[in-house]
């Protein structure tokens, strides 16, 4: 543990960095948001919190940072209850679009919140340029465009040097050039034993920043696993005229669960073994066969099966 | 913890410009009204005034520095306080619409030690308010003093104190009352507005119409906030003036008893904020 850490906090966090059990949260008017969410997140890991919008990932970021309380249900967070300060002692946090005191420098922000937690001001100096936010440090907030926003709200998540890194949609409302260059900075983050959080709707970007990934689907959690086993190995592609018939051949042969249908192209659950026997069922019914190949599911198939997102997400 | 939050707090609220600005339209207000003005209408009276001679030359009279600490404790209440009131709204309500309650608290002090540093940052910035509400007016009837070549008497060191103490009190109650409606309705605009109303005219109004149905009432009068921090200031002594914002205070109580209920009132306040804080979702 590092001299900073030894400043801000006691004790050293459990292996499992997150735990929850049964967390539960209803708002007013009924509305279920998250309903008995079972979640563990290991220390070094790079955790990715997928769903589509409304799926309930903020309201379990808000929920591990002690922003909110929940209904019912329990969870532990870098060994101490959400919003204690045995947790808040390990925990950045950056919970939705980072909100900063407008008619302060970014510079002053961040000793304002280095004081908050009694660090040194030269700690403020290592995490802005660790987000590459020297330059425009000293300009009021105000001025800021989003994606400084969003380097000074990762800079902020990062004073603490925290075991673990909780960051709500880090890339919302950047530009491809600057989704690019958070992601190498998360990646660089989440190296060594620092645990990472992230929620997103990106798949592409938990994709290539995550070692493992829960998916969540109206408020609970209806996956989990390393991007392979997400993914659940490899399928059959199939291209074919007319779709209505093919679909209804292959869905009569291997069963309409393991059929997919997206751009025009099957995807089939099945044995590599049977692609012959597929292909001939096809001609055999008058299906035109324009392609045939083994393929890997992606990810995106796969939240789009979990989550029964049809259009974008 | 809470003194990490408190030295985060202070940070924060010295490099608010805003507050500076409103620390700076009181003491115009304070000298502007109090002394220029009243100096002007004593010294070339209206023709319209042609017989009020005797109370413009009393209300002259509390211009130079005898009179110092009661004329700058005589207004606190009203119309130099209201800036405290929306010192403390702007505070905490800024903080809800900036959507920076969340980034302070999943820092680490927590919720109640912040709300503690917001209330002792507070408490300073007042006394800086009252300090320099008096030095302001000091210097103000000193020179008007100069100007009629009148004696400089000034109070004793001790009704100094007295006086900044007061002002304190009843400029940081308002603050508190401020922060507290602030915390309430999680905004600034709503704040200010029932703040204003309920300083300047919802408890006058109330015990003017009820004191007159008895006794009971103006025992009851004696426990509210703005009723006892005229009691407090009419322990200075009344001051002769056009301007001064008179509060209905249909039976007094001691400067004890105020400074002992408004003490209750600023604790009252700050144990509901902080309960409302350590409870509150926030989405």
């Amino acid at each position: 543990m590092s001299t900073l850490q030894a400043t801000v906090a006691p004790s050293e966090p459990t292996q499992n960095l997150v735990e929850t059990r049964g967390l539960a949260k209803k708002y007013g008017a009924g509305v279920l948001a998250l309903q008995g969410l079972n979640l563990t997140i290991h220390r070094g890991e790079v955790y990715g919190l997928l769903g589509p919008n409304g799926a309930g990932k903020t309201t379990t970021l808000r929920l591990l940072t002690g922003l909110i309380k929940p209904s019912s249900g329990s969870a532990t967070v870098a060994g101490g209850s959400p919003g204690s300060g045995q947790s808040l002692a390990h925990v950045g946090a950056m919970v939705e679009t980072p909100a900063f005191w407008p008619y302060l420098s970014g510079r002053d922000n961040l000793r304002l919140l280095a004081r908050y937690c009694r660090l040194p001001d030269r700690r403020v100096a290592t995490v802005l340029a660790e987000v590459a936010m020297t330059e425009p440090a000293d300009r009021a907030v105000g001025t800021y465009s989003t994606g400084m926003k969003q380097r000074l709200g990762v800079a902020a998540a990062l004073l603490k040097d925290p075991a673990l890194l909780i960051l709500d949609e880090p890339t919302n409302g950047l530009d491809p050039q600057g989704i690019v260059e958070f992601r190498d900075l998360i990646k660089n983050i989440g190296q060594g034993e620092r645990t990472v959080l992230l929620s997103s709707h990106l798949l592409s970007e938990v994709e290539q920043i995550c070692t493992r990934v829960g998916v969540i689907r109206r408020g609970a959690l209806v996956a989990e696993g390393t991007i392979d086993e997400i993914r659940g190995g490899s399928q059959l592609m199939i291209r074919a005229q007319p779709v209505d018939l093919a679909r209804r051949v292959l869905e009569e042969a291997v069963g309409a669960e393991n059929v997919t249908l997206r751009d025009g192209a099957f995807g089939l659950k099945v044995d590599m073994g049977q692609t012959a026997s597929i292909a001939k069922l096809l001609v055999t019914a008058g299906v035109d066969l324009t392609e045939l190949r083994p393929g890997e599911r992606s990810l995106e198939d796969v939240f789009m099966e979990l989550t029964g997102t049809e259009g974008g997400l | 913890m809470i003194i990490a939050a408190v030295r985060a707090e202070w940070f924060k609220l010295v490099r608010r410009r805003a507050l500076w600005v409103t620390i700076g339209l009181m003491l115009v207000l304070a000298v502007g009204i109090e002394y220029l003005l009243v100096y002007v209408v004593a010294t070339h009276p209206p023709a319209r005034a042609a017989g009020a001679g005797v109370a413009l030359a009393a209300a002259k009279n509390a211009l130079y520095p005898a009179s110092v600490i009661k004329k700058s404790v005589a207004n606190v209440s009203s119309l130099i306080g209201i800036f405290a009131l929306i010192v403390g709204v702007l505070a905490q309500g800024s903080e809800y619409s900036w959507g920076t309650v969340k980034t302070a608290w999943v820092q680490l002090p927590g919720r109640i030690s912040i709300v503690v540093g917001q209330l002792t940052s507070l408490a300073i910035l007042s006394l800086v308010m009252a300090l320099a509400l008096i030095a302001v007016d000091s210097l103000a009837s000193f020179l008007i003093g100069t100007l009629d070549s009148q004696s400089s008497t000034w109070p004793s060191a001790l009704d100094f104190l007295k006086g900044i103490g007061a002002a304190w009190l009843i400029l940081y109650f308002l603050a508190v009352l401020g922060f507290g409606l602030a915390t309430l309705f999680k905004q600034s605009a709503m704040a200010i507005g029932l703040g204003l109303a309920y300083v300047l005219v919802i408890e006058n109004l109330v015990f003017s119409l009820l004191g007159n149905l008895g006794d009971p009432w103006n025992q009851i009068q004696q426990w509210f906030p703005i009723s006892n921090a005229g009691y407090l200031q009419d322990s200075f002594g009344k001051v002769n003036s056009a301007v001064t914002v008179t509060i209905k205070s249909a039976a007094p109580a001691s400067a004890t008893h105020a400074v002992i209920v408004l003490g209750l009132w600023v604790i009252g306040i700050a144990v509901v904020s902080a309960g409302v804080v350590r409870v509150r979702d926030v989405n």
